[in-house]
């Protein structure tokens, strides 16, 4: 069962279309995260669900709720029953933390106080935080007593408009693991929306890339990442090293030997990798699925550390690799590269100048 | 974090030049005080039982009473409909409801007493006070909105409030510090007011102390019952203090600066256009259709008077658009450290300088006036009767106006922008002449505007302290209205309602924004 079904939802500002024929269905009790850069349309597909703007067109159904079925039905944000976590949590200054966790529940909750220090506990705080002023909290805090808030009448669904946008590194890890707990607790549904595709990978259960106004692809996190629905897809949602082959019979020719494809398909094709598929051994014996290579450049991120290499053969072709070595290869080092694991293949088109190697924009 | 203003110590310059402000404001009210002093006990007794005060207090303080709340219902109404609904003709709307502070209000006093006679008295009183002071509580709703963060009311959506519980619980908090001192001013304004009544034979309090001037001629019974509307402003001010409490709410969540979706108003349009229409009839319609009538009425007489009298409209309009422009700058000046001081630091002594500026609106016009004129020859008899006197005079009664103003366009700008120049090696001042003020400038401008129309405005002060030989458009409006005929001052009324409609048009587009904000409308 879902919670959450739009149906052909289309959009347009005057002229300029802003979603076309937007169809998405989130299952009951899980996280599923909308993928899109800046202009992608992400936000207004959100403000439809929200109802807080008016599609063109489409259906919007809230578990079996047809909230919106554009032109004739639109009921109305306070009648949907959707929690929203707005941007940076718009908490109401006029009140105190526990004034504005209480503001969705009736009267009689709000005196009592128990759910309001339910969701504050779910969310990391604690009842103490309750008599304090919005202006007092840090900006992690400010985001979770919004979520408290969206929480407190047991909505279930809840949508975050870029919820961890301009917090720090850590407290985004740190305020992304509360909103997954306290959306588990409450067996809530949840959508979120952002442009940052590592939180959409390690947030949903499922992603959807919003782009130009269209859902291109929704998957799982890891289908996404490992078979992208196209060359565009796969470079946004991660990095990729994209080589010319020919394919064939489930295998394809390129610069890296012949290689098993994920997806079958035939003809000149554009090769897509990830960086972590190639494996990069220095002093290795040469072999034939390996390749010698020069470093170019490398640059240590602790975990990992992304070279860059030049391929011997094949015109000293340029691809990236990711090691995971922690003694990795420097500049001007010899090394050998090989490939593990299947790959992506996209038929070559006049569009995608037949480069040799692309790193993610 | 954004917008958050923090406990910092106080810059000992801006409390010294604030101080210097809440003394130059406070000396009328200082000689007041010494008049009525000097009078002695005999004096005082006499002029309290010279007067029937008490019914006449009651009366004033009645009238302000109900005009007050009237006219933040109004103007908060206003600017919801104008600045969140899907109203038709929201521009023209806008214009409308900022007009009625520009026109002179002896005009609409004098418009209204020609109406008939059911509007002498408490009735007509309250009429006039309500449809002039309205805008005030208009313009600061409307900036307050404009700067409200719409994720606010998303989000008490989402929480399940529809539109009429969004406002009580969420939009009306907000707009609760800004409409607060708007209220304040008019109560203030609507206590001492004399000149809205000099059509309507309405008397109040402040007639009763204009009276010992212009019957006993008794200047320390007059200061003796002045002292009487300064206790009354001191218990405005605390009672306005009690209720704003710390409520100076700095957004903690400034989100994306989207526009906020305006609300459509559907069947309840055409009750709203009615409404507005009604409001705009009675407080713009009623002056200038007078001022048509007036022309028509123009006896041969009166028109020969007109003709006689139109010599001098041209040096009459001269002299108030100096006085007016001279008077905005000087205020403005007046008014800035009080209004960047209110703006970026919290505490007692910030409230309690900011509030002593009000107090400037505890004396009747005449009555400051006076005190200006007394201590001008007694202190600087060089000064006795110099233009500057009257300049200084107005700078005083109307710099709370411009304080109001003022603030509402610096509390705009966020703290990090003053926190960037001075980063860049900017100095206070240097931060706020490079950065500050260029942002608030369509505010300021705004500001000075207002000071403008009310300088337009006055009677009771201009009347006092304008050197010999020198008229106003005011001044002259008024001579004529009470010896020859409407007929002969209605040059000076419609040169009136003409710069009152170039003041309305900048106050509609500029108050209380900042570059930011303009260039987004």
């Amino acid at each position: 069962m879902s919670d959450l079904q739009c149906t052909a939802v289309a959009k347009g500002f005057g002229a300029r279309s802003v979603l076309t024929d937007v169809n998405l269905s989130v299952a009951a009790g899980s996280i599923s995260a909308i993928l899109g850069s800046s202009g992608s349309g992400k936000t207004t597909l959100l403000r439809i669900v929200m109802g807080f703007i008016r599609a063109d067109s489409g259906q919007v159904r809230v578990g079996d709720v047809l909230v919106v079925d554009a032109p004739r039905t639109h009921v109305m944000p306070q009648h949907r029953g959707i929690g929203y976590v707005a941007q940076e949590g718009a908490l109401f200054p006029h009140l105190s933390v526990g004034q504005n966790v209480g503001f969705g529940l009736p009267r009689s909750n709000r005196k009592s106080g128990d759910r309001i220090n339910e969701v504050l506990s779910m969310v990391g705080l604690t009842s103490d935080d309750a008599a304090r002023r919005p202006s007092e909290l840090s900006g992690g805090e400010q985001r979770r007593v919004s979520l408290a808030r969206a929480l407190a009448p047991r909505p279930k669904l809840v949508l975050l408009d870029e919820p961890f946008s301009a917090l720090d590194a850590a407290l985004r890890v740190e305020t992304r693991a509360a909103v997954i707990r306290a959306l588990a607790e409450e067996g809530t549904t949840g959508v979120l929306v952002t442009h940052d595709q590592a939180e959409a990978l390690s947030m949903g259960n499922q992603v959807s890339v919003l782009r130009h106004g269209e859902l291109v692809q929704t998957a799982s996190p890891r289908d996404l990442y490992q078979t992208p629905v196209d060359l565009r897809v796969a470079q946004f949602v991660g990095e990729a090293v994209v080589l010319p082959g020919r394919a064939d019979h489930g295998m394809v020719d390129c610069a890296l030997g012949r290689l098993q494809l994920l997806q079958p398909i035939d003809g000149p094709v554009d090769v897509m990798l990830r960086p972590e598929q190639i494996r990069v051994e220095e002093n290795g014996a040469a072999g034939s699925s390996s390749f010698e290579a020069v470093v170019v450049t490398s640059a240590y991120f602790g975990g990992q550390t992304m070279v860059t290499l030049r391929l011997r053969n094949a015109d000293g072709l340029a691809i990236t690799a990711a090691t995971s070595s922690q003694a990795p290869p420097v500049a001007g080092d010899t090394v050998r590269v090989a490939v593990h694991g299947g790959v992506m293949a996209y038929a070559t088109s006049e569009s995608t100048p037949p480069v040799a190697a692309e790193v993610r924009a | 974090m954004v917008g958050v203003i923090e406990r910092r110590p106080l810059p000992r310059g801006l409390v010294a030049i604030c101080a210097v402000v809440v003394l130059v404001t406070g000396i009328p009210i200082i000689v007041t005080i010494g008049q009525a002093a000097s009078g002695g006990w005999g004096e005082v007794v006499h002029a309290f039982q010279g007067t029937d005060l008490a019914p006449l207090l009651l009366r004033t303080i009645g009238v302000a009473l109900i005009a007050t709340p009237v006219c933040g219902i109004l103007g908060v109404a206003g600017a919801w409909f104008v600045e969140r609904t899907q109203l038709p003709g929201g521009r023209i709307w806008a214009l409308l409801l900022v007009a009625p502070i520009t026109i002179p209000v002896f005009l609409t006093s004098y418009a209204w007493s020609a109406l008939g006679t059911e509007f002498q008295g408490f009735f007509g009183a309250f009429c006039i006070l309500a449809v002039t002071y309205y805008p005030i509580a208009f313009l600061l709703s409307s900036a307050a909105l404009r700067g409200m963060d719409p994720a606010l009311e998303e989000s008490a959506m989402a929480l399940g409030c529809g539109t009429w519980r969004v406002f009580w619980r969420v939009v009306l908090p907000q707009l609760r510090p800004s409409l607060l001192g708007g209220l304040l001013v008019v109560a203030l304004a609507t206590l001492v007011e004399f000149d809205a009544f000099v059509g309507i034979h309405f008397s109040t309090f402040v007639a009763s102390i204009y009276s010992q001037y212009q019957v006993s001629f008794s200047a320390s019974g007059a200061a003796t019952l002045a002292c009487v509307s300064i206790l009354l402003c001191a218990l405005i001010l605390a009672i306005e203090t009690r209720l704003r409490g710390n409520a100076a709410y700095t957004g903690v969540s400034h989100g994306s600066r989207r526009p906020p979706e305006r609300y459509a108003l559907g069947k309840t349009t055409p009750i709203v256009l009615i409404g507005l229409t009604a409001l705009a009839t009675f407080s713009v319609e009623i002056p200038v259709y007078a001022l048509v009538r007036w022309f028509e009425q123009a006896t041969p007489q009166s028109s020969a008077g007109a003709a006689a009298g139109i010599g001098d409209l041209i040096p009459a309009t001269l002299t108030s658009v100096g006085l007016g422009v001279s008077a905005a700058v000087l205020t403005l000046l007046l008014a800035l450290p009080i209004a960047v001081l209110a703006t970026r630091y919290r505490g007692r002594t910030v409230s309690l300088l900011e509030r002593a500026t009000y107090l400037s609106f505890a004396l009747p016009d005449l009555v400051a006036a006076i005190a200006f004129a007394y201590a001008t020859s007694q202190y600087t008899g060089a000064l006795y009767g110099n233009i500057v006197v009257l300049v200084l005079a107005y700078a005083v009664l109307f710099c709370p106006i411009a304080v109001l103003a003022l603030r509402v366009s610096f509390g705009q700008i966020e703290p990090s922008m003053d926190e960037s120049a001075r980063s860049l090696g900017l100095g206070p001042i240097r931060s706020l002449l490079r950065v500050g003020l260029p942002l608030a400038r369509p505010g300021i401008a705004a500001g000075g505007v207002l000071i403008f129309a009310f300088v337009l405005s006055d009677l009771s002060t201009t009347q006092v302290l304008l050197p010999p030989g020198m008229v106003t458009l005011g001044t002259d409006f008024w001579a004529d209205s009470s010896t020859v005929a409407f007929g002969a001052s209605a040059p000076f009324a419609a040169m009136l309602m003409v710069l009152a409609a170039g003041a309305t048009y900048v106050l509609m587009s500029r108050f209380g924004k900042t570059r930011l904000t303009a260039a987004a409308a």
